[in-house]
C-alpha cells in the first residue's frame, strides 16, 4: 500500500529527523571504527541515516539482540525456582532511521519463523512498538543483489515510511503503511509546493538505482535447480577456503540461530540467549558425541540451501535478502551469490 | 612485486611431478583489486593464481590440522607468514615433509586504503625463514620499532585508556573470526568456545568480550607474528593489534629481544626461560 | 610493613572509576592463588605460628605457580575480586624444578597488559614465599590488602550481576 508523498528538501528532512529524535526514542547508524551500528541517538549530528550499505551493520540486533536474558533461576533444597528477568523487551514506542530496504525486508522474512511453532513474544513486542523509516539507497553496493530476488524492492511494504533522494535534488517522504501514514500526518513536516510529479520522480530514481547493480541472477531458475542439487560436488570446491569463523551468520539480517548458556554464582544464575552460527563445527554436536555435519562443506551446503531453498519452501519467502554483507565481512570474501550460481549453473 | 608467473610455473611442476595434493595461493577477487586465498586440487585452475602487493591474507592458516589433514600441501608465504609456519612446524602441527614452501621476499602489502599496511612499515623480517624455494632477493632482518599506536596509548591517563578499551570490547560480537583466521590458534576445542561451561562466559556480553579477547591475546603472547589476519577478519573493525603489539613489546624489551618464529626450532617466548629474567616487580 | 591494616578514615574512591565511592564499611576481597609446596605451606606456618594477617584474602591452592593461566586472574577480577595475589616458590626452589621460571615471564606480560587495558597496576601482585617464611606471608598479605584498600573497590569491566 503506497500512501501519500511529501516533497521537501535537505533542510526539511533534517528538521523532520530532529523532530523525531526530540519526541521519540530513536535509533540511527552511528559510526565507530569505520562501521555504522544502530545505536540510540540524542542529536542528529551523532548519526548518519545515509550511511553506505557496505559499512552498515544490519538492524537485526534491535529485534533479536546479540545477548538477551531469558530467565533467572535459584536453587534451594526444595527445588529450583524460575523467575522473569528484569530486562524489559521494550514497552515504549521507538523509531529507527536510515534502515535499508533489504534490512526491512529481512524483518518481514524473520516474522514468519517467529510466529510459526513458538510465538516469540519479546520479538513480537519489539516489532509492534517500532516504526521503521527507510531510506532507499542511491546506488547499489558492490555485493548487493536485492533486485534479483523474489521481492518487489520498488514497492516494498516492509517499512512504514520511505525516504527517497530524488534525482532532481528534492527529497520525497512517502507513507507506506497505515502506521506510517498516521505518523506522518501527526508530524509537523510540510509539503513544499512544486511543479514536479512526485510519483514520476520516485520511479526515475528507482530506475537509476536498479541500473547500478553489478550482480544480477535469475532467481527462479537458481531456486528450481538448487532443489535437485543436494549432492553436487561443487559445494566442496566452493567452500574450500572457508575458515569457519561464524561472521556471516552473525551479521546477516535474517540468520536467527542462537545458543543458550547459563551464568551461575553458586545457587543463583541467569540464562542467556546469544547468537550462534550453523557454520560452527560444533553447532550440530549432540550429547553422546554424534555430529551429523562434521565436515565444512556440509555446513556450507546447509547454509546455502537454507537461504535459497528450504525457507522458501516452508514460508514462501527467500531467506537471503541480497544485502551482500556476508561477502564483504567474510575474511576471505566468499559470496553466497557466487556459491549458489556456481552450484546451479554447473 | 609480482611473482604470479613464477608461482604458476612452480605449481604446475609440483602437480606434474605429483608432489602435492593441494596448492594454496591467492586469486583475484571478483569485485575489486584485492585478493583472496585459493585452494586448488585441479591443475587446470593454476592460471588463476596471482601474487602481488595485494596478497595480504596469511596462508599458513590453511595448514591447521582440520583444513588439510595428512595431505601434501604446496603454499606461498611471505616473511611474516613463514614465521607463523615455522612455529607450526616446531609445535608439531605440520610435518615438514608434507609441505612444500615457496617463500617470497616481501616488499610490503597494501591495506584496504591502498597504503602500505602498518605491520609492513614496522616489519622485522620480510624474508622467509623456512622455505623450499625462495623468490626475490633477501634484504635481511630489520630493526625493531615500537608500534606507534601503543606508544600513543601509553601516554594517555589510565582511565582515558580504559574508556577507549571499553568501547572496543563493547563492539565485539563474539563471532570468533579473529581466532579462526589466526594461523597459530589451532586448538581443537578452544577454551573460549566452551559454550556450555559457565567458567568461560559463553554469552555474548561486553565483559565476556573483554575476557575472551584478553585471554586470547595472552595465550598467543610470544607466538604472534603480527600478520594482521585477525584485524582484517574482524567484522566490527576492532584494532586487535593493540593487545598483541603490547605483549610483543614487553617480551622484546624484557626477554632477550625475543621475536616469535625467527629461528629454526624456535618456540614461543613462554616456552623458555632465562635465569636473568626480571622479577623486581615480585614481592 | 606491619601486619595490621590501618583503618582508612577518609572516603575511598574507586581509582579506575573516580565517580564512585566505596560503601561504608567496605572491605576488599582478594583472591590468593598459592603454590602448594612453598607458599601454601608458608601460609600454613603463618597460621600455626599464630601470626595475624588481614582476613580479606581467599586462598586457592594450585600445584605450582606455573599452573596459573592468565584467565584465572582476568576471571577473578571480573567477578568478586578487587585484587589478586599470586605466590610461588623462590627461583631455584621450585618443586617441579623450573615451573616458577616460566611463570615469572607470564606474570610480567599479564601485569603489563592488564595495566594497559585499564586496571591499576597494584590490582594484581606477585610474591615469592617459601615454606619457612611464615612472617613474610603475613607481611605480603598486609601490604597487598593495604594497597587494594587505597585503590578502592573495582568496578571496571565487572561481569553483570557482580
Amino acid at each position: 500500500m503506497n500512501g501519500f508523498i511529501i516533497e521537501t528538501d535537505k533542510t526539511g528532512l533534517q528538521k523532520f529527523y530532529e523532530e523525531i529524535i526530540g519526541k521519540f526514542e530513536t535509533y540511527a547508524p552511528v559510526e565507530k571504527f569505520g562501521k555504522y551500528d544502530y545505536k540510540k541517538v540524542s542529536k542528529l549530528g551523532e548519526c548518519d541515516p545515509d550511511s553506505p550499505i557496505e559499512m552498515t551493520m544490519s538492524v537485526k540486533p534491535l529485534f533479536f539482540p546479540k545477548t538477551a536474558k531469558v530467565m533467572k533461576f535459584k536453587e534451594d533444597n526444595t527445588g529450583t525456582t524460575v523467575s522473569e528477568t528484569d530486562e524489559d523487551p521494550l514497552t515504549g514506542q521507538r523509531v529507527i532511521l536510515g534502515v535499508k530496504h533489504c534490512d526491512a525486508r529481512g524483518l518481514q522474512v524473520l516474522d514468519q519463523v517467529y510466529k510459526w511453532d513458538y510465538i516469540d513474544t519479546d520479538y513480537q513486542k519489539r516489532r509492534k512498538n517500532t516504526l521503521i523509516i527507510s531510506t532507499r539507497c542511491n546506488k547499489a553496493g558492490t555485493q548487493c543483489f536485492c533486485t534479483s530476488l523474489d521481492y518487489d524492492v520498488e514497492n516494498s511494504d516492509a517499512h512504514d515510511i520511505r525516504i527517497v533522494n530524488g534525482l532532481n535534488g528534492k527529497i520525497y517522504i512517502q507513507a507506506v503503511t497505515e502506521k506510517g501514514e498516521t505518523f506522518l500526518k501527526a508530524s509537523s513536516i510540510k509539503h513544499q509546493a512544486s511543479a514536479s510529479n512526485a510519483t514520476e520522480e520516485l520511479s526515475k530514481q528507482y530506475k537509476s538505482f536498479e541500473s547500478s547493480f553489478r550482480l544480477k541472477m535469475n532467481y527462479s531458475e537458481v531456486n528450481a535447480k538448487l532443489q535437485k542439487l543436494f549432492d553436487s560436488p561443487e559445494f566442496e570446491t566452493i567452500s574450500s577456503n572457508c575458515i569457519g569463523c561464524n561472521t556471516c551468520a552473525f551479521i546477516c539480517p535474517t540468520c536467527h540461530c542462537f545458543k543458550i548458556t547459563d551464568e551461575r554464582i553458586k545457587d543463583t544464575g541467569v540464562r542467556y540467549k546469544s547468537y550462534d552460527s550453523c557454520n560452527n563445527g560444533y553447532f550440530t554436536l549432540m550429547a553422546g558425541g554424534h555430529n551429523p555435519r562434521p565436515v565444512k562443506y556440509r555446513r556450507w551446503r546447509q547454509r546455502a540451501l537454507h537461504k535459497f531453498v528450504y525457507y522458501k519452501e516452508r514460508f514462501g519467502m527467500n531467506l537471503c535478502v541480497g544485502c551482500g554483507r556476508c561477502a564483504i565481512s567474510c575474511p576471505v570474501n566468499i559470496s553466497i551469490f557466487d556459491v549458489v550460481n556456481q552450484v546451479a549453473n554447473v | 612485486m609480482d611473482y604470479s608467473k613464477q608461482i604458476q610455473e612452480i605449481a604446475s611442476k609440483l602437480f606434474a611431478e605429483n608432489k602435492i595434493d593441494y596448492f594454496v595461493g591467492y586469486k583475484q577477487n571478483s569485485f575489486d583489486d584485492s585478493q583472496v586465498p585459493f585452494l586448488i586440487t585441479d591443475p587446470a585452475e593454476i592460471p588463476k593464481l596471482v601474487f602481488t602487493d595485494r596478497s595480504v591474507f596469511n596462508l599458513a592458516n590453511y595448514l591447521k590440522p582440520d583444513h588439510t589433514k595428512r595431505k601434501r600441501v604446496g603454499l606461498v608465504v611471505k616473511g611474516c607468514d613463514s614465521r607463523a609456519l615455522n612455529l607450526l612446524l616446531t609445535e608439531g602441527q605440520v610435518k615438514r615433509e608434507n609441505v612444500y614452501i615457496i617463500g617470497v621476499c616481501c616488499e610490503g602489502v597494501l591495506n584496504d586504503k591502498r597504503e602500505k599496511a602498518q605491520n609492513c612499515v614496522e616489519c622485522v623480517m620480510p624474508d622467509p625463514v623456512v622455505y623450499d624455494e625462495m623468490l626475490g632477493t633477501p634484504s635481511g632482518k630489520k630493526k625493531y620499532t615500537v608500534n606507534v599506536d601503543i606508544k600513543e596509548l601509553a601516554k594517555m591517563a589510565l582511565n582515558e585508556r580504559a574508556d577507549y578499551f571499553e568501547s572496543i570490547f563493547e563492539n565485539c560480537i563474539r563471532c570468533n573470526a579473529c581466532r579462526h583466521s589466526c594461523p597459530l590458534c589451532y586448538c581443537a576445542k578452544c577454551c573460549l568456545d566452551q559454550e556450555t561451561s559457565t567458567l568461560y562466559h559463553g554469552a555474548n556480553t561486553s565483559s565476556g568480550a573483554m575476557h575472551a579477547l584478553m585471554t586470547w591475546s595472552l595465550h598467543l603472547a610470544g607466538r604472534c607474528v603480527d600478520c594482521r589476519n585477525c584485524e582484517k577478519a574482524c567484522p566490527s573493525h576492532l584494532p586487535l593489534h593493540l593487545l598483541h603489539k603490547q605483549n610483543e613489546n614487553v617480551i622484546y624489551e624484557n626477554f632477550q629481544q625475543h621475536l616469535a618464529g625467527m629461528e629454526k626450532d624456535d618456540r614461543g617466548a613462554f616456552y623458555k626461560y632465562s635465569l636473568s629474567d626480571p622479577d623486581d616487580f615480585i614481592l | 610493613m606491619e601486619t595490621e591494616v590501618k583503618e582508612v578514615k577518609e572516603k575511598i574512591v574507586s581509582v579506575e572509576n573516580p565517580g564512585i565511592t566505596a560503601p561504608n564499611g567496605w572491605q576488599p576481597v582478594i583472591i590468593g592463588i598459592l603454590c602448594n609446596w612453598c607458599s601454601y605451606a608458608g601460609s600454613d606456618l603463618t597460621g600455626t605460628s599464630r601470626i595475624q594477617y588481614p582476613p580479606n584474602i581467599r586462598i586457592i591452592r594450585v600445584p605450582c605457580s606455573s599452573r596459573v593461566d592468565p584467565w584465572f586472574i582476568i576471571k577473578s577480577l571480573q567477578t568478586t575480586a578487587d585484587g589478586v595475589l599470586i605466590s610461588g616458590c623462590h627461583p631455584g626452589d621450585c618443586h617441579y624444578i623450573s615451573g616458577n621460571y616460566y611463570a615469572r615471564r607470564r606474570f610480567l606480560v599479564t601485569k603489563k597488559l592488564l595495566n594497559f587495558v585499564g586496571y591499576h597496576e597494584n590490582r594484581v601482585q606477585f610474591s615469592w614465599v617459601s615454606a619457612a617464611e611464615g612472617p613474610k606471608f603475613a607481611k605480603v598479605v598486609a601490604k597487598v590488602t593495604e594497597d587494594i584498600k587505597k585503590l578502592g573497590p573495582l568496578y571496571r569491566y565487572k561481569k553483570e550481576n557482580f
